[in-house]
């Protein structure tokens, strides 16, 4: 066994060459999921809404796009925007920002199908009533709709989050120096205790994974004391 | 409909004009102040993280190094690997790849390439006192190489009866072949001769066979600027007069070095 290889570059894995060079292992991977998190959340939200619209110009483009994003691997979402997105635009996106973007794209397909559930599944009478009250589609939606439903959602919300998290290591093949590839960096270099790298690897998302999980947790424990609803 | 098809128009306008007006390599750099290189960052000992100090060092690092230096402007190292070096390179993601890539003509028309910098050739790293002795014995087995990698698409004209596994880096390649997954790893010499000397018991593996090819390794850079590979030729050529080019090679290939190889072929050099 060759744990000494591990704890000498324990350092490495979590936080790469800082500060003397770029940032990198855990840390970054941590620093993309947030990014992903966060990014995709909001574009999930939007993309989801519209798609409940009745609209068609809303409710078109966003059916599209989450077919479309849905039924594409993410690998291939982050080499599209990798190496199509700097042909389109025209200028280039350092490595670490178009894997973030291509995650965010990614999992906001999924954030917007669970949106949509969760709005369907409130009981039709609560749009109808914040509709009574005078409040326009809108209005009812975001101060009505919405904040029950998507207290509905944080279970799935944290599936999704935590496999974001777990796909940063996707990351590794344009050359994003996050947790998977510092691993191979050191494994390869050392050959000898790719057993050993990799379990450590693997606890280390586990336990950002879990931490992640017990976080929604008692989110969701705090926010049900105001809704008494579902009670 | 009619408006959409003229926002379209003006989207595509703007991509085009939003385009870089095309400038030399050479000013681009200077004007940046960084001459950022694509190299690799897990194959010894041409390039690879350093375990103290965590940063790249290696073989082509050092070469990259000397020519920003010559350039006069710092020296940025960005990761690349056998399948992404050529596209990170003509969209100007790295001004060069040194990335143990292998001059063919069949690249000529993605990228240019400099003269030789390092030449090897592809053989086979097989287990000592195995069944495989040249590329002949590898019919009807399995060979590990690497993806979008030379030495997978000359071993199957070899021995077109072998099997070839392909995976991300050479050293997964080998770890395939220490665990019986395949029969042997085919590259360059230069590449074998670092993944042996790096197992805990180098002496239980043998670089066995004739040449496969000839595998001269040139430095990718973007097609149609002369003016820059010139600079990159005469710079190389520079190194190898002045005894500069000798000296990172023995430092990483040398006598004294475990990846020790003789030099034994010389640069081409112009008159």
């Amino acid at each position: 066994m060759h744990w000494d290889i591990v704890w000498n570059n324990l350092d490495y894995f979590l936080w790469g060459a800082y500060p003397n060079g770029p940032l990198g292992g855990l840390a970054m991977s941590i620093l993309m999921a947030l990014a992903g998190i966060f990014g995709a959340f909001w574009l999930g939200l939007v993309v989801g809404v519209c798609r409940l619209s009745s609209r068609k110009w809303l409710n078109m483009p966003s059916l599209v796009y989450i077919e479309v994003i849905r039924g594409t691997p993410l690998l291939m979402v982050i080499f599209w925007f990798f190496f199509l997105a700097p042909a389109v635009f025209g200028f280039n996106l350092p490595d670490w920002q178009s894997a973030i973007i291509a995650l965010i794209v990614f999992t906001s397909a999924y954030i917007a199908e669970i949106v949509r559930a969760g709005v369907l599944s409130l009981p039709k009478g609560q749009m109808e009533a914040a509709r009574g009250t005078g409040l326009s589609h809108t209005q009812a939606m975001i101060h009505v709709i919405l904040p029950q439903a998507l207290q509905n959602m944080i279970p799935s919300f944290v599936n999704q989050f935590v496999s974001l998290t777990k796909d940063t290591s996707l990351a590794y093949i344009i050359g994003v120096n996050e947790l998977t590839k510092t691993a191979t960096q050191v494994n390869n270099r050392t050959m000898k205790a790719p057993f050993e790298i990799f379990i450590t690897i693997a606890v280390l998302y586990f336990v950002v994974c879990f931490v992640l999980t017990e976080f929604s947790r008692r989110l969701e424990a705090r926010t049900n004391r105001y809704q008494a609803r579902n009670r | 409909m009619k408006r959409l098809a003229k926002a379209l128009v003006a989207l595509m306008i703007l991509t085009l004009a939003a385009a870089p007006a095309f400038a030399g390599k050479l000013e681009d750099i200077k004007a940046k102040g960084v001459f950022t290189a694509g190299v690799k960052d897990s194959q010894q000992p041409f390039g690879f993280v350093d375990e103290k100090t965590k940063q790249i060092v290696g073989f082509e690092i050092d070469i990259m190094q000397y020519i920003a230096d010559k350039l006069g402007v710092k020296l940025a190292l960005k990761p690349v690997t056998s399948s992404t070096r050529i596209g990170m390179l003509t969209q100007g993601d790295v001004d060069i790849v040194a990335a143990t890539m292998t001059h063919k003509k069949d690249r000529e028309g993605q990228v240019d390439f400099s003269i030789t910098y390092f030449m090897t050739g592809q053989r086979l790293l097989v287990k000592k006192d195995g069944p495989i002795k040249s590329v002949k014995d590898l019919a009807g087995k399995k060979v590990g190489s690497v993806k979008g990698s030379t030495s997978e698409q000359n071993v199957k004209k070899a021995e077109p009866t072998t099997t070839v596994v392909s995976f991300e880096t050479y050293p997964e390649a080998f770890l395939a072949l220490k665990q019986g997954k395949v029969e042997a790893v085919t590259t360059d010499e230069a590449i074998l001769v670092g993944i042996k000397y790096a197992d805990d018991k180098p002496e239980a593996w043998d670089i066995v066979g004739d040449y496969i090819s000839p595998e001269p390794y040139g430095l990718g850079v973007v097609e149609n600027d002369s003016k820059y590979r010139d600079f990159i030729n005469l710079t190389l050529m520079e190194m190898w007069e002045s005894g500069a080019y000798k000296k990172i090679y023995d430092k990483w290939f040398g006598k004294d070095t475990k990846n020790y190889i003789p030099l034994t072929w010389t640069m081409e050099l112009w008159p």
